[in-house]
Formats: structure tokens, C-alpha cells, sequence
């Protein structure tokens, strides 16, 4: 095994490893109290104007609409259009846009890299050395996605950076972490489209990369020395990338799905209930005159009871 | 001399006042407010008044806090501040909003696309500490440093250090009053992340650690309601006095004689009504009143203890006194054996009770709970009332979306289907629904009467509903033509009737504001006498 491969097996573990730890952490959090924000997408017939169930009288004995579908559309509108900066932010969308699709552009490159390994395991003939429709396909589209992902992802990395050092409320909010994620997103994308442009035109060099690394061959002894810096610096980024909020894209399912859209009501017997049911055992905690820190939740709301008081 | 922006590093480093009123220049209104000297002005505290309490924010107090005098009382507060920022990360003290809390201090990227959608922050001209990520920023910080890595503060801190650590804190305890938690910048940002949420955050650090909130919230407000009944002071006697009295009153009115059905077991439905109704706006609980009386809505109020006040001011800053309203709420209504309780027009209890009371009420305290917009809407569009809406044609109606109601909980069309229904001459805010702006009393602001902070209110946070409504009426500003904002929200008809008084609005414009159900009682044709009465109260 070449060191190449080595380091990218490692950091490419690791980056899963913790982004799904990362992922399952929050997944366990306890029951939050809702906090739903509108407009909900799932509203079905009514999330064009942000109305929601409770616009019906005895919402509770009508069955819920769900479109799970405005859902999905919402959620790719937004991943594809980067709606909500769009139409808050337009000086930074300019740049945020790019970058995105470039990065979008780069994992299907990825992906399109190794579909053919994969279907060559299965005993479709789609490798280089045996070109088909398929083949050719894949390696236009390599081609495409390639050409697109590493200039798109360094016009917009630059561009953000650029802002973030000129812009007054961006520079005045950002940390040392906010440069170092741009800079090394830059450098990647930048040793990307120069081996791009100078040794790897049609990505071979790259999908033989891929190819070594997925069915544990030897790395070919070919890789130019520009592809290979590109892949160390893409195994530091992968290393770093888990610790910082780059990885937003697992922060933002849990706010949009678990926050935000989430209007689930607490139906008696359901599970909503058995889990506040246990949360409301556990001690307040806080310690302000007016709590007992001692006392549960359930006994600190009052458990029910009315006081007499002046009738 | 005009100080330069106060920066983030500025908040903790800094001393003294950090903003000065007098160099907040806030976006100038349209007509009749465009000339100079013709809107209110932030008045500032006396001397005196600035030595006792903490106003190092921006000389506005709105929590009025006593400034504390020797070094170890400085020294507890900033350790129970601490101990409380810990708590705020512990899944069993802050179970009840740890996920989006976490979610926030972890994943915002710092992008500022939710400055272009805070009322606050763009009105007071871009005033720094008014951004909505300026106080999560500092949140964050504290989060990162002292919860995610585990320093503790040290115990040897030097007087100094003291004196740095407390005055960041009580700009922080002012900070956490400067914004509605109207949530319209969570709305605009692309990762979720939710800075309104934050502020509510930290007033629980404050309330539920260390004791302290605006007098208004918690001693005169949810502590009164649950031990005198009500956040106005009203005891149960008191309210049904005020009850029989409005009966009176609705005969005198409309020559319609009956009673209004108190504590009747077994009724459909359980009405709670912002107790505040009973006092400044009595017309509101009356037109209700004749609605479900000539609709013949088998329902009741109820006169125990906290059940008639829909009010739960724990929404805005503690979640113990929050979940106490709530229960209470719920246990009368189960002993009462209704089969629903309906929020009278209050758009904090809209939320409260049907929202985030959703996942505090269990077992047979989860009693179904609606909306009077459901009701009155079904009411409305079934014939049930004569209605005429030309009997409102002389008024221009506009519409005021609480954000409780509408961005918070998805009801936008009930009231415009009812508002539509009675009156001939409506038009709509721009923006309007889920993305309208706060009336700026939103997150406890309209009943925190104190200091300078009713002036803060009128020209900064009140300031965008303040254009709105200038804009929609523009072409009929002047007095000759009658208009109407319907607010249906007991606290933000309290914002708005104080920003009206603030720039004698109804003086000089004649722009009137109200409830919705006065509109459709004024168009009720069995009534004889305009129902709304034109005049200041
Ligand atoms: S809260 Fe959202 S919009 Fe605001 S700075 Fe953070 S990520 Fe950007
Ligand atoms: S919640 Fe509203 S007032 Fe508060 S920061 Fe966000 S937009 Fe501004």
C-alpha cells in the first residue's frame, strides 16, 4: 500500500467516523419543546402561505395532510438555488452559489469516478478499458463536473474569502477557524484545477486513484505530482473539515427537520409523550428563589395541582 | 463625541456606556414623520438613575437592575452567571431547548444573512449591538470557552477581572431585552441556526439562575398570575365583578340581555381570554360574548385561579414559570370536563398553550386546544350572524399579523377569511403574513412600562410596524378618512396603542386600532348602534 493511500484511508475513516458520531450525538439529544417556524413545507395545500393544521377547527379529529414531497421540493429548491441567501443576502450569494455547486460538482465527480469500478465488480464492462455508452457517459460527465467543480469551488472560495476580509460585518464576526476552513477549501480547489488543467484533463489519474483505493489494489505508480499533492491536501481537509461548521450540512437537517418543520403533535400514547414523560422526571436543576433545584420537572410545573385561592 | 462601533471584543473590553442614545440614528419615517423633530425621542435616564441601575448597554434599562456596589457581590453574580451558562447545556436542567440551542452555537457560519431580516437591527440604523448574531456571537464565545472546553473560571480573579466579567454580564441581561424573539432572522437564515431563540436563551439564564427578570414578567406577571389569578392583579372576585359589570354594559349597548356562563361544568369549550381585555379593551370579551351567545356556542370562562387570564408570560423568559401556567391551564379545563379550551385574541397564549405547551401537557392534561380564529371563522362564513360588512364600509381596515400567531404557528388565513367576510374596505401590509414585522412589543416588551424603555420601544422596535402602517394608509393619511389597524393580539394592541399615543397617531391621522371580533359585531345587522366607538381609549 502507498502512503498516498494510507493517508487518504485514514482520513477519509476518520471524516466518517466523526461526522456519524457528530450525527448521532445530536440524534440523541432529549426531547425539545416545539419550536416550529413557518412556513412548513409538509403543510399540505397550505405551505405556499405558511399556514399549518391549526388553521382548522378540531384540527386534532381531522387526519394530519403531510406532502412529503413539498417537503423534498423545498429542500432541493433550497440545496440548488441557496434560496434563503438569495433573496436575504445577494452580495454574498454571488459567491455562496458557486462555491456550493462547485463542491456539489466535485462529489459527483467523486462519484461518477467510481460508479465504473463499482458496476465492473458487478461484471458490467464499463471501465476505461472497455468503453461503452455508459463508459463514455461517465467519463463526459467526469469531464463536466470536474471542469465545473474545481473552477466554480475556487471562484466562489476566493470570493468568500475576499468578502470575509473586506466586508466589515463579516471580518468583525469571523474567527481565526472561519479563515483557515476557506483557505484550506481554496487550496484544495486550487491544486484540483491545477491538475486539472496541467496533468489531468480527462481525471484518469484520479479515477485510477479511485480505482485502487476502493478495490484495494496497488496505487499505480503513474500518479503525477500535482494529482498527488491535491489528494494529500483533500486528506487534510478531510481530517480537519469534521471539527468545524463546514459541517453545517448535518446541523442544517436537525434545524430544518427537527426544529423547524417539526409539528408532530403529542398525541396520547405516542411515543412524543413517553419521552416527555422521562425527560420531566429528571431535577430542574436551576437554582433561582423561585425553583427548587431538587425537584423534577413534573413537581416543579405543579404536577396538576390547583390552589384553592380566593374564590 | 460620537464613539466608534462598538465591536463584539468591545462588549466585554470597553467601559462605560457602550452605545449612545444619541447616536442612534434610526431610518427616517415616511409622512407625516419626515421633518425633523416630529417623531418622539428616547428620553434619557437621569444621572442619578444611571449610577443606581445598569444601563452600560446603551442607557436604556428595561430589566432596571440595581447596579450591585462592592466586589463581592459582583463576584457571586458572575458565578451564578456561569453556573447557570452550564446549566443551559445540561440535558436534564435544559432538555426542554438543548437541541436547538446546541444547533445554533455549533453550526452558524457567521454569514450575517439574518441582519437584513431583523425589525431592530435595520430601523435603529444598523446599531451593532442590535445585530441578531452580535448576542449569539457572544454566546457562542462563552459556550466555546467555557462549556465545549471545560475551563472553569478561576476563583482568584482580581478586582479588576471582577468588575470586566459583571459588566459584560449586565450588558448581556439588557442585550436579552432588546430583541422581540420575533424570529423572522431564524426564518432568513439558510443554516437554521436561530438567534432569537438565543435571547430567550439567556433571559432563562438570568431568570432561572440567577433571579432576575423584568419586574413586569415575573413578580408582577407570572408570579401574581399564579398566586393572585392574574398578571393585572385582578383576583377572582375582581373578575367576576368585571364580568357582571360587561354584562351590563352589552345590555346598555345592544339591548342584549343574558349571562356569561362562568365555571359551567361539563361545557363544550373552556374561552380564556388575556385578562388584560377585561381592563383596557372590555369591548373585546364583550364582543365575544355576543358572538357565541347569538351563535349559541355552548361554552364557559372560568374564574379559578390563573384560568381566567390565558396570559403565560413564562413564554418570553423562564420555562418553570412556563410550564407552571401551563399545567394550570390545563388541569382547570380537565376538572371543568370541556372538551376543548379556545384561546381568546392573544397571540403569546396562542403559542403557549397550543404550541409549546404541546410537550409539557401528558396523560389527560393534553386537552385539545384551539385557536378563536377556527371558531369565529366557522362562526363568521356559516350565516349563523346577520352580518353586513357595508355597516363597516366608512373604516379602512388593515391587518396586523401577530408574530405568535402567524410565523410561529402557521394560522394566516382564518382571520383574513373573517376580515374579508365583514368589511368591504380591507387591504393588506406589505410585508404581510408569515413575514410580517412585530409590533414591537413582542417577547413581554408591551407591558414593560418602565424607564426609557417605552421610548426605546416606540422608536426602535416598534418602528418597522410604525412604517408599515404609515405606508398601507399613505394615499388616506390624512384626518378625514377613517382607519383601522385590527390587531388581534392583546399585547400587541398594547404596543401599538402606546406607539399610537407616542406620535398621536389617532389625533393626527385618525388611525384607529383594535380587535378583530369588535369589527364583526360593528357589522352585525341586529345591533342598532356602531359597535366600535370612535374615539381614543
Ligand atoms: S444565524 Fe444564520 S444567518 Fe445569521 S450569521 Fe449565523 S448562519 Fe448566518
Ligand atoms: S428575533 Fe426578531 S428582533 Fe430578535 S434578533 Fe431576530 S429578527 Fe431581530
Amino acid at each position: 500500500m502507498s502512503l498516498l493511500q494510507l493517508t487518504t484511508y485514514i482520513a477519509a475513516v476518520f471524516f466518517l467516523v466523526v461526522v456519524i458520531l457528530k450525527t448521532v450525538k445530536i440524534a440523541r439529544m432529549p426531547v425539545h419543546l416545539r419550536w416550529d417556524l413557518y412556513p412548513i413545507p409538509h403543510e399540505k395545500g397550505k405551505a405556499a402561505y405558511g399556514g399549518s393544521y391549526f388553521e382548522n377547527s378540531s384540527w386534532w379529529e381531522k387526519p394530519r395532510l403531510v406532502s412529503r414531497a413539498g417537503e423534498l421540493r423545498e429542500m432541493v429548491v433550497e440545496i440548488f438555488s441557496l434560496r434563503g441567501v438569495f433573496r436575504n443576502n445577494r452580495s454574498l450569494w454571488w459567491f455562496s452559489y458557486p462555491f456550493h455547486i462547485g463542491l456539489y460538482c466535485l462529489v459527483a465527480l467523486i462519484v461518477s469516478l467510481k460508479i465504473p469500478v463499482v458496476l465492473h465488480w458487478t461484471g458490467m464492462p464499463v471501465g476505461g478499458q472497455a468503453p461503452g455508452f455508459l463508459s463514455l457517459a461517465l467519463q463526459y460527465a467526469a469531464h463536466a463536473f470536474a471542469a465545473a467543480g474545481w473552477t466554480l469551488t475556487l471562484i466562489g472560495g476566493l470570493g468568500l474569502l475576499a468578502m470575509r476580509l473586506f466586508k466589515r460585518d463579516l471580518r468583525s464576526y469571523s474567527r481565526p477557524g472561519d479563515y483557515i476552513n476557506l483557505i484550506l477549501l481554496i487550496a484544495v480547489s486550487g491544486a484540483g484545477f491545477i491538475a486539472w488543467v496541467t496533468v489531468d484533463r480527462d481525471s484518469h489519474h484520479l479515477r485510477d486513484l479511485a480505482h485502487s483505493l476502493i478495490s484495494f489494489l496497488p496505487a499505480p505508480t503513474t500518479t503525477p505530482a500535482a494529482t498527488a499533492c491535491l489528494v494529500w491536501l483533500t486528506d487534510i481537509l478531510l481530517l480537519y473539515f469534521p471539527f468545524t461548521h463546514m459541517t453545517h450540512f448535518i446541523g442544517k437537517f436537525f434545524t430544518y427537520h427537527k426544529v423547524r418543520w417539526e409539528d408532530t403533535p403529542n398525541r396520547p400514547g405516542s411515543l412524543i409523550e413517553k419521552k416527555i414523560q422521562q425527560a420531566a422526571d429528571n431535577p430542574v436543576g436551576w437554582s433561582a428563589p423561585h425553583i427548587d433545584p431538587l425537584s423534577t420537572w413534573t413537581e416543579a410545573s405543579g404536577g396538576g395541582k390547583v390552589p384553592d385561592g380566593e374564590k | 463625541m460620537a464613539k466608534s462601533k462598538p465591536t463584539i471584543n468591545d462588549f466585554r473590553k470597553r467601559a462605560g456606556q457602550l452605545v449612545d442614545i444619541d447616536d442612534m440614528h434610526p431610518l427616517p419615517l415616511p409622512p407625516p414623520f419626515d421633518k425633523p423633530g416630529s417623531e418622539p425621542q428616547i428620553k434619557p435616564l437621569p444621572e442619578d438613575g444611571r449610577r443606581k441601575i445598569e444601563t452600560d448597554l446603551d442607557g436604556v434599562s428595561a430589566v432596571r437592575f440595581a447596579r450591585p456596589e462592592t466586589v463581592d457581590q459582583k463576584r457571586e453574580l458572575v458565578g451564578k452567571f456561569f453556573s447557570g451558562l452550564a446549566k443551559l447545556f445540561d440535558p436534564r436542567s435544559n432538555w426542554t431547548f438543548l437541541e436547538p440551542l446546541f444547533l445554533t452555537m455549533e453550526y452558524c457560519v457567521r454569514c450575517q444573512t439574518c441582519s437584513a431580516a431583523c425589525p431592530i437591527f435595520i430601523e435603529s440604523g444598523k446599531q451593532e449591538i442590535y445585530r441578531p448574531s452580535f448576542r449569539a456571537e457572544i454566546l457562542r464565545r462563552l459556550y466555546r470557552k467555557y462549556v465545549k472546553r471545560g475551563r472553569t473560571l478561576p476563583d482568584n480573579l482580581t478586582e479588576k477581572e471582577i468588575d470586566a466579567a459583571w459588566t459584560m454580564i449586565a450588558r448581556l441581561m439588557e442585550s436579552s431585552y432588546r430583541c422581540t424573539i420575533c424570529r423572522r432572522c431564524a426564518q432568513a437564515c439558510p443554516i437554521g441556526a436561530d438567534n432569537g431563540l438565543v435571547t430567550r436563551e439567556l433571559r432563562k439564564i438570568f431568570s432561572q439562575e440567577m433571579g432576575i427578570a423584568p419586574r413586569a414578567l415575573h413578580q408582577d406577571g407570572s408570579v401574581q398570575q399564579l398566586e393572585i389569578g392574574s398578571s393585572t392583579g385582578m383576583p377572582p372576585a375582581a373578575f367576576r365583578d368585571n364580568v357582571s359589570f360587561l354584562e351590563d354594559e352589552v345590555a346598555d349597548r345592544t339591548g342584549m340581555q343574558f349571562h356569561w356562563p362562568i365555571d359551567k361544568q361539563g361545557a363544550e369549550i373552556l374561552l380564556i381570554h388575556n385578562a388584560g381585555e377585561y381592563l383596557a379593551w372590555p369591548e373585546n370579551p364583550m364582543a365575544f360574548a355576543i358572538i357565541l351567545e347569538k351563535a349559541g356556542i355552548d361554552y364557559t370562562l372560568s374564574s379559578e385561579l390563573a384560568a381566567y387570564d390565558a396570559v403565560n408570560y413564562g413564554v418570553w423568559y423562564d420555562d418553570i414559570q412556563f410550564a407552571r401556567v401551563a399545567v394550570r391551564h390545563a388541569e382547570i379545563a380537565r376538572r371543568l370536563g370541556v372538551k376543548k379550551i379556545v384561546i381568546g385574541e392573544c397571540g403569546h397564549a396562542h403559542k403557549a398553550l397550543m404550541v409549546i405547551a404541546d410537550r409539557i401537557l401528558t396523560g389527560d392534561l393534553n386537552i385539545p386546544r384551539e385557536s378563536y380564529l377556527t371558531l369565529l371563522r366557522d362562526i363568521v362564513l356559516s350565516s349563523r350572524l346577520p352580518l353586513d360588512p357595508s355597516r363597516n364600509d366608512d373604516i379602512t381596515v388593515t391587518l396586523h399579523d401577530p408574530c405568535n400567531m402567524v410565523r410561529l404557528m402557521g394560522i394566516v388565513q382564518p382571520q383574513r377569511e373573517i376580515l374579508k367576510a365583514v368589511c368591504n374596505n380591507f387591504r393588506e401590509m406589505t410585508p404581510h403574513g408569515v413575514d410580517n414585522f412585530c409590533c414591537g412589543g413582542g417577547s413581554g416588551f408591551a407591558i414593560m412600562q418602565d424607564g426609557n424603555f417605552p421610548d426605546w420601544r416606540h422608536v426602535v422596535s416598534s418602528r418597522a410596524k410604525m412604517r408599515q402602517i404609515l405606508n398601507v394608509f399613505q394615499d388616506i393619511i390624512g384626518p378625514e378618512h377613517k382607519k383601522y389597524v385590527c390587531a388581534p393580539c392583546s399585547n400587541c394592541k398594547g404596543a401599538i396603542r402606546d406607539m399610537f399615543a407616542a406620535y398621536r397617531l389617532f389625533e393626527t391621522s385618525n388611525i384607529l386600532y383594535g380587535g378583530l371580533v369588535e369589527l364583526i359585531v360593528n357589522a352585525m345587522t341586529d345591533i342598532e348602534k356602531p359597535f366600535i366607538d370612535w374615539q381614543w381609549h
